[in-house]
Formats: C-alpha cells, sequence, structure tokens
C-alpha cells in the first residue's frame, strides 16, 4: 500500500517536472524571433513566389498562430501527451512524428549503451582503485578520467576519424552503409548498424566512463572508512567478498540516484558528435533546425524528447532505489 | 648539546604551533594547497597560461585578424628557429629563407621553397603592429552600455624576424598566424569563462540563497524550477538560446551575449549546492550561540555564515570554471557561438573539420593542446583547492 502510493506521488513528482519542462522548450521557441508562418512564406519568396500581409496572416490563422500565447502551449501540451502528437515541421511541412519516427530511438538507444558501456568499466575500475593504495595507480586512473573530461568529445571523434582515414581508408562516419540507408529493418541492415554503432558508442561512453569513475571512486572511499567495513573485516571478511557485500552496495544507492542526470550529460555531447560522425539521427537533426533551418516546432519537438527520456529514467532510478532501499521512499513523501 | 639550543629549538617550536594557531584561513588552506604536487604544478601551468592570456598581443608577432595574415605563407607549416644547420651553430636562433619560385618545372604555379644557404636572425622586442594591451571594449546594442577602456597603447613584442614570416605553430588557409590566434583565444576563453561564471555565481546566489534562507514553500517551488532547468541537456539547451543571435550582430556583440547564455544556463548545481549548505549550517551550534548571543542576523550571516562559506564557493567556482570554457568552445564549435573575427578555441578547431585540413595540415591542432592544459589545469587546481579547504582532509586518508 505504502509502496503504491509512493509510486503514484513519484508518477505526479515526474508529469509536473515534464509540464514545467514543456512550458521552458516552449517559451523558448516562442522567443526566436518570428513565426512559423512568416518564416515558411520568406521561404516560399525566395522560391520566387510574391508574398503580402495578408497571406501572412491567412497561413498564422491556418495555423491558428493568432491565438493567446498559452492557449497555444496548452494545445500543443495536450497533443503530444493524449495523442503523442507534435504537430507539423515548421519549414518542411510534414508531420514531425514521421521526420523523427525511428531517428530519436536510435539516438536514445546509442546514449543508453554509451551510458550502460561507461558503467560496466567504471563500477569495476572505480571500486579497485578506491581500495588499492598505490599511489601511482590512483594518479594515472586520476589523469585518465580528468582527460576524459578535458579532452572534448569532438576532438575524440576527429582524432579517430583522422587516425581510421589513414589506417583504414575509412572515415567510419554515418550510421548506415550506403546499400542499407533506406532499405526497411532486416537482420542485415541491424548487424550493418552495429558495425558502425560502435564508434559514437565509444565516443560518448568516453567521458561518460571518466565521469562516473570519479564518482564511483568517491563513493567507494567514503564507504571504506566507515565503522562497518572494519567490524566486518574483524569478524573475519576479507578481499573480494568484504568489497562486494558491504560497501559496494552501499555505493550503489548515489549512482542509481545520479543515472538520469548522467544521460542528461551524454545527450549534451550527442549533437556534436552526430554532427562530425555525420550520423542521420536525432541529435543531428535538432542541430539543423536550430542553426540553419530555425525550425521551432521541430527543435522544440527533440528536445522535449530527450528531456522526457531523462525524467522517465530519473522515475524509473527512483523505484529502483526504492525497491532496493525502503529508507528512500520516505524521503519522497516528506514523512 | 648546550641549554642555549635546546631552549632556541623550543622558542622555534613554540612559534611555528603559534603561526599554525593564529593563521588565518587563507594562510592555512595555503598551507594545505602547497603541499599536493599536482595541485602545484597545475597552479604553475594555470599562472603561465593567464599570463599568456594577459598578455598575447606582445607576445603574439602578428595581429590574430584577417589584417596580420601573410599572404605569401598561405596553410603554411610550423617554422621552428632552430641553432644549427649543416653550415654550423649560431647563438642566435635563425630560420631558413623562403623563396617563391615560378618555372616550368613547377608548371608555372608559385611554390615556396626553403633555401637552406641563407639564414634569417630570430629577433626580440622588435617594433610591430599596433595593439592595445589591457584593453576593454564592449559595443553593445545601446549607446549606455559601451565601455571603452583604451588601456597602454605599444608596438613593441617579444620576438620577430628579420624579413618575412615566423609562425612557430604555423599558418591557417587564410595565412593567419596560429600561434598568434592561439594566444589571444586563450584570452577570449578565460573571459567567456569568467563573464559566464560571474553571472550564474549571481544568479545561484540569489536563487540558492532566497531558497536555503526561507525554506518551505519557497524552497519547494524554486526547488522545482531548478530541477526542471537542470533536467534540460544544457548543450540543446545552449544552441536554442544561442540561435536567437541575430546573424548581423558584431562579433564582439555575440561575444558578449555567449557568455551571457552560458551563465543563464549554468547556476542550477550551484544554486542547489549553496541551498544545501545554508539549510545544514544555518542549524548548526555555532550559529545557535552566535544567536543566543546576542548576535543580529547580519552579524551572524557577515562573521559567522559567510566564512563557512567562501572557501566552498571559490572552489566550486574554479571548479565550474572549465564548464564553461568546455561549453563555449562545443558551441562555436558548431557555428552556434563565437564567430570569425574573435579567436576562441572553439573558432579555431573548427578549421580542424574540414576534411582537407584534417589530412593535410594537421598543425592545426595545436591550440587543441593548449585547450586540454587549461582545462586539466583549472579541474587540477580546483581538486587541490577543495581538499585544502576542507579541514578533515588529512583525517580521511
Amino acid at each position: 500500500m505504502q509502496f503504491a502510493q509512493f509510486v503514484l506521488t513519484r508518477a505526479g513528482m515526474a508529469i509536473v517536472t515534464l509540464l514545467l519542462v514543456s512550458f521552458i522548450v516552449f517559451s523558448l521557441m516562442e522567443m526566436v524571433p518570428g513565426n512559423c508562418a512568416e518564416r515558411y512564406l520568406a521561404y516560399k519568396n525566395t522560391q520566387g513566389q510574391s508574398i503580402t500581409v495578408a497571406d501572412i496572416e491567412a497561413e498564422e490563422k491556418r495555423l491558428g498562430l493568432d491565438r493567446p500565447f498559452i492557449v497555444r502551449w496548452v494545445s500543443w501540451i495536450g497533443n503530444v501527451f493524449v495523442r503523442g502528437d507534435f504537430g507539423e515541421s515548421c519549414i518542411l511541412r510534414v508531420r514531425i512524428n514521421d521526420l523523427l519516427g525511428n531517428k530519436i530511438w536510435i539516438s536514445l538507444g546509442i546514449c543508453f549503451v554509451a551510458l550502460l558501456f561507461a558503467y560496466v568499466i567504471a563500477i569495476p575500475v572505480g571500486i579497485v582503485s578506491a581500495s588499492a593504495n598505490n599511489p601511482v595507480t590512483n594518479n594515472t586512473l586520476r589523469f585518465v578520467s580528468y582527460l576524459g573530461l578535458a579532452m572534448p568529445n569532438f576532438l575524440l571523434a576527429l582524432m579517430i576519424m583522422l587516425f581510421s582515414t589513414m589506417v583504414f581508408g575509412d572515415s567510419l562516419t554515418g550510421l548506415f552503409s550506403k546499400e542499407y540507408r533506406d532499405a526497411p529493418w532486416s537482420w542485415d541492415k541491424v548487424m550493418d548498424f552495429l558495425g558502425r554503432a560502435w564508434l559514437p558508442i565509444v565516443i560518448l561512453g568516453w567521458s561518460a566512463t571518466a565521469f562516473a569513475l570519479q564518482t564511483v571512486r568517491a563513493l567507494m572511499s567514503d564507504e571504506l572508512g566507515k565503522l562497518y567495513v572494519t567490524a566486518a573485516r574483524a569478524r573475519g571478511i576479507h578481499g573480494r567478498q568484504l568489497l562486494w557485500r558491504y560497501p559496494a552496495r552501499h555505493a550503489l544507492g548515489p549512482i542509481i540516484n545520479s543515472l538520469g542526470f548522467d544521460l542528461n550529460r551524454v545527450f549534451n555531447e550527442l549533437p556534436i558528435v552526430a554532427v562530425i560522425l555525420t550520423l542521420t539521427e536525432a541529435g543531428a537533426l535538432l542541430l539543423e533546425a536550430l542553426a540553419r533551418s530555425n525550425d521551432q516546432q521541430l527543435a522544440g519537438a527533440i528536445i522535449f524528447m530527450l528531456t522526457a527520456a531523462i525524467v522517465a529514467l530519473n522515475f524509473l532510478t527512483d523505484l529502483l532505489l526504492s525497491i532496493i532501499d525502503p529508507r528512500m521512499r520516505r524521503s519522497v513523501m516528506g514523512g | 648539546m648546550s641549554d642555549a639550543a635546546v631552549t632556541t629549538r623550543a622558542l622555534a617550536d613554540q612559534r611555528l604551533k603559534e603561526a599554525y594557531f593564529t593563521a588565518s584561513q587563507a594562510q592555512l588552506i595555503w598551507a594545505r594547497f602547497r603541499k599536493q604536487r599536482a595541485a602545484m604544478v597545475a597552479g604553475a601551468v594555470l599562472v603561465v597560461l593567464i599570463v599568456m592570456g594577459l598578455a598575447a598581443p606582445f607576445l603574439s608577432p602578428y595581429d590574430p585578424t584577417i589584417a596580420g595574415r601573410d599572404k605569401d605563407y598561405q596553410f603554411g607549416a610550423p617554422q621552428i628557429p632552430m641553432f644549427c644547420d649543416h653550415n654550423g651553430c649560431s647563438p642566435r636562433p635563425f630560420l631558413h629563407t623562403l623563396e617563391r619560385t615560378r618555372s616550368i618545372k613547377t608548371n608555372f604555379r608559385w611554390v615556396t621553397e626553403i633555401n637552406t644557404e641563407k639564414r634569417r636572425y630570430v629577433q626580440f622586442f622588435v617594433e610591430g603592429w599596433k595593439y592595445h594591451l589591457f584593453s576593454v571594449e564592449l559595443d553593445l546594442p545601446g549607446k549606455m552600455l559601451d565601455v571603452r577602456l583604451r588601456g597602454i597603447e605599444l608596438r613593441t613584442h617579444l620576438f620577430g624576424i628579420d624579413e618575412g614570416g615566423i609562425h612557430i605553430f604555423g599558418t591557417d588557409s587564410a595565412g593567419k598566424d596560429i600561434f598568434s590566434r592561439t594566444l589571444h583565444a586563450i584570452w577570449t576563453s578565460l573571459a567567456v569563462g569568467t563573464i559566464g561564471m560571474l553571472i550564474s555565481f549571481f544568479l545561484a546566489l540569489i536563487i540558492g540563497g532566497v531558497s536555503g534562507y526561507f525554506g518551505g514553500y519557497i524552497d519547494g517551488l524554486l526547488q522545482m524550477i531548478t530541477d526542471a532547468v537542470r533536467t534540460v541537456p544544457t548543450i540543446p539547451l545552449f544552441m536554442a538560446l544561442a540561435a536567437f543571435v541575430p546573424t548581423e550582430w558584431s562579433a564582439e556583440t555575440r561575444f558578449f551575449f555567449i557568455s551571457i547564455i552560458l551563465g543563464l544556463v549554468g547556476w542550477p548545481t550551484l544554486a542547489r549546492r549553496i541551498r544545501t549548505h545554508l539549510l545544514t549550517e544555518r542549524n548548526q551550534e555555532y550559529v545557535l550561540a552566535a544567536q543566543l548571543c546576542g548576535a543580529s542576523p547580519g552579524h551572524v550571516i557577515r562573521r559567522h555564515l559567510l566564512p563557512s562559506f567562501t572557501s566552498y564557493i571559490i572552489v566550486d567556482l574554479v571548479i565550474s570554471f572549465p564548464y564553461m570554457v568546455l561549453s563555449e568552445t562545443a558551441l562555436s564549435f558548431i557555428g552556434l557561438g563565437l564567430k570569425e573575427p574573435v579567436n576562441s578555441l572553439g573558432v579555431l578547431l573548427q578549421a580542424v573539420t574540414n576534411a582537407d585540413v584534417l589530412l593535410n595540415y594537421q598543425w592545426h591542432f595545436i591550440p587543441a593542446l593548449f585547450f586540454i592544459a587549461l582545462v586539466l589545469a583549472f579541474v587540477f587546481v580546483g581538486d587541490g583547492l577543495r581538499d585544502a579547504a576542507d579541514p578533515y582532509s588529512d583525517q580521511h586518508r
């Protein structure tokens, strides 16, 4: 009973956050100079059609842009929540759902796998490095993990491209080979995709690993100094069994808790890496929409989807935590 | 051993202890910071980089903008001054001369050749292009906001060469000197980071302060907003904000606007920390003790809360600084941040995306090394400061 109540409270909080975020995103998109109607008609104007003020007003009416801001936000968010419909793209005049299609899922998938990759490396290495008292190992790990922070992903991507072009003669860019680009999904296409997707995953995972390594190490060395570890050691437990059974479990909580924000960090890097590796996924589309075509509807939809993924992950990790650690339930319920 | 020696040693001991017990917080932090070798090295690197950025026009032999380009040396390789060649050695570093020739052998195209027989000697403290050291110029929309500090007008540069050019990091596609551009870029990145950090610091102080001081409903509401802002991935948010910048704005205005954007997006993490710190700190015994002694709230905040706080905030600012620089670089790199006449590390690295540059002119990567050094130095100094500012750090290990 208490658990159900917790889930409901937490879900309510997630939805409120999502609404708040959607409001921020929508206002941002609104602040871009010029609205959808003007932009589309200005584009037509460059194609040789003459446009009058009346045309713009008619177009605004058709798109419903003459309604007040709040009304438009409510109808936008209503469509998104109820029907999962993001409306039409400003410039391209196609439905955003068709445009994004599985691109957004590819992006989310790449980011999740990169995050997984990061923790698969960071958890064992971090635990070992926290318990090792060798200053050389510690300093090397510290340096490597800081290098992961200091060396931006785009630089790493460029260097890998340079290296692979010089050694293999293939720049390893793109997500699909030419013959599979427009083909429907099939086993061969999946294999081809996996053969190319590892590079963005490794590049995105690189800085995430550096970050995760630091977190795991700091948490573990905090836990290792605590009395229960000494007590367990006094009872004769030692070595790997001691590490995994006691401090590692405690250190896991905060790590699960921060997964959502780690995903946020991975998303940050996605558009830049996507541009360099010429990936055809949502990150590149977002950059295209913002930097070149100024397509506010499309950009808003992508940012909203990315944020929704983070909110959803935060929700899931909280549920997971509350199952592992019942104390968490109380902190959310305020009891 | 004589009695006198023992007393002097005891006295010296006493003085040392006294110095320790009466040391101010800053002195204690400095003493702990000095013990960490990695942080000290990083600090030295950081100071060198900052001085390089400050004195960029003096150190750079050429104007970093298009005005200082070398028409005869485009996409030129780095020229490293040498002391010895096959004709013997000289105490003064020199370069070989470059000669542009055109003949039937080169298909009548201009080709630059190195003539290893003739030397050009490096000169020090030469007169070159005019610049203003320590000048501040802001050209914002609206006359009211223009700030103009001329600084010191100078023509002297650290080094130059007899005739022709000296490009120790090579030149780019237009013939601009990459060394000069890198130095100016360090300055720009530091300036953007500082402005962005100050803005986010003030926002964080106000929002975190209000949230932590009042608590209750206000805290709940502000925390919800902070969390929502934190959930939106920052780079896409930067990109959305930067897309507002009209293309016709001047490079300087753009620069200022981008710094403001960095500040506007960067506050949530710091705000949250300040709030948490205030919430725990205001219930501490020493605050209660001060209140019981009849101290006014102003006195408590000034004399008790702020000192518990300042070192903490300084550390946080140093640690958050590299993120500002990283964000600016990423933003400029994708073309939404700073643009050409302004030199920033992101603008410089943008050139590398060109496949031709990537494959044939790898000296364009040199600015990246400076960038990595800058970020690493900041992170290590921040780390060292954090350990030094924590009075219990000795007991941890």
